[in-house]
């Protein structure tokens, strides 16, 4: 076992690991329900995480590199009682069936407004390109990504 | 996988010195993404060297590229440099390369030595004429990485640690072409040319043909019947025909032998005409 120190969601977390633990196990245990485990090969994109705001697949990520570094999941975006404005962009346009791909969706898409706060629909499909939705069909998660950005534009972001 | 220990190098004499240590059960790691993918059983402890100093992109006094190791595919994506670099070539490579998020964990020197000897990077670095450079527990070595991969690169980095990939400077334009499932996919086939034109004439050419579904490997018949010769389509429809005679093809769980060489004409000469409508600025 080995301990390391992180940021996780904003709080300082000083956690024991084994040496070759991923962090998306290490990510679940400390109860961060939102990571989703699907394929564990990285192709699927449910377990993408922000590791200092870049997504990451955390299947493939060993827990020890999260050692020193920011790690951000959906958790830290928002909360059921305080939604991200994200969140609400996928609810309101029926972005959501299952719900286990809009974790890693809503991450993407928060990494791609935080670079570009006016992306063309064709942006949006190339960021999401490496998540995979069995539900939607992926017309209204563009819709919402579109839409968010648009309200970021307009100041409604954190 | 049985991993007991989990190291930060802080340079690369730490990171040799723990990797001979373990004698063959030890890993280098940066981006991890093929070691988590499937380690061997006999791997006990993993040596990071994110922090290693093989960070770092820039642009060397004859105009070329040196990229550490350790430098993600999406910050060779993003970098000035690379975009700077043949009117951004490997900006475009890149993208091509895996998902976002994937590129932002993966490494060129991953890609290099730790990933698929076929893939598009291997194939778009050969058709550069990239130099890579390592430590061993004697000496700094270089070699073209054509050259790299006709030895047993497996067995030497089991005991060195690559350090930097140097891209010449070329004076003429390089394109990449590729075939995969979809686009975040690997390959069923990529390729990568380069043409140089002075008075009208091909002065230089580089073919680069991979996921054949052998290594990458240039065809040099195929680069002698451009050089001197007048880039016209009919020659650029030769080059594509002379490669899929010149490849070595074969059949694997992707495609088929037959499937690969009837793709290899159009692909090859898809490259190179927009090689050569960069090279004369009207791309």
């Amino acid at each position: 076992m080995m301990k390391v120190y992180f940021e996780l969601n904003g709080e300082q977390k000083y956690v024991e690991i084994k040496p070759g633990e991923r962090l998306l196990d290490l990510l679940r245990r400390l109860g961060m329900k939102s990571v989703k485990e699907g394929c564990r090969t990285g192709e699927c994109g449910s377990c993408t995480v922000l590791l200092d705001g870049r997504p990451v697949r955390s299947c493939l990520t060993f827990a020890a590199k999260a050692k020193g570094h920011r790690i951000t999941t959906l958790e830290g975006l928002g909360s059921p009682e305080d939604l991200h404005p994200l969140q609400e962009a996928f609810l309101e346009t029926g972005a959501i069936q299952c719900g286990f791909c809009t974790p890693g969706m809503i991450l993407v898409a928060y990494h791609l407004l935080s670079h570009n706060p006016d992306p063309t629909p064709e942006e949006v499909r190339e960021a999401i390109s490496g998540n995979l939705c069995r539900c939607t069909g992926y017309a209204k998660i563009v819709d919402a990504v579109l839409l968010a950005a648009e309200r970021k534009r307009k100041g409604d972001w954190r | 996988m049985a991993i007991r220990r989990y190291h930060y190098a802080r340079d690369v004499d730490e990171a040799l010195s723990l990797l001979l240590a373990y004698e063959g059960r030890g890993a280098l790691l940066a981006g991890g993404v093929d070691l988590a993918r499937g380690p061997g059983t006999d791997v006990e402890g993993l040596i990071d060297i994110t922090a290693a100093g093989l960070g770092g992109i820039s642009r060397d006094a004859k105009k070329g590229l040196v990229i550490g190791a350790t430098v993600t595919l999406e910050e060779i994506r993003t970098s000035r440099e690379a975009r700077d670099y043949l009117g951004g070539f490997l900006t475009e490579v890149m993208r091509h390369v895996a998902t976002l998020p994937l590129r932002c964990m993966a490494t060129l020197g991953g890609a290099v030595v730790s990933a698929h000897p076929w893939a598009d990077i291997p194939t778009a670095l050969i058709a550069l004429g990239a130099e890579v450079a390592w430590r061993n527990e004697e000496r700094e070595e270089r070699a073209p990485l054509e050259e790299l991969y006709r030895r047993p690169f497996r067995a030497i980095f089991r005991r060195a640690v690559l350090t930097e990939v140097r891209l010449p400077a070329w004076g003429g334009a390089f394109a990449f072409e590729k075939v995969s499932r979809n686009a975040g996919d690997i390959a069923l086939l990529n390729c990568a040319c380069g043409l140089g034109v002075k008075d009208g004439k091909v002065a230089w050419a580089r073919v680069a043909v991979g996921a054949t579904p052998y290594r990458a490997a240039r065809l040099t018949g195929v680069e002698e019947l451009l050089v001197g010769e007048s880039p016209s389509a009919e020659l650029l429809a030769e080059a594509g025909r002379k490669a899929a005679a010149e490849a070595k093809v074969g059949d694997d769980l992707r495609a088929s032998a037959e499937w690969r060489r009837a793709v290899i004409p159009a692909l090859v000469r898809r490259a190179l005409e927009r090689a050569a409508r960069e090279v004369k600025g009207d791309a």
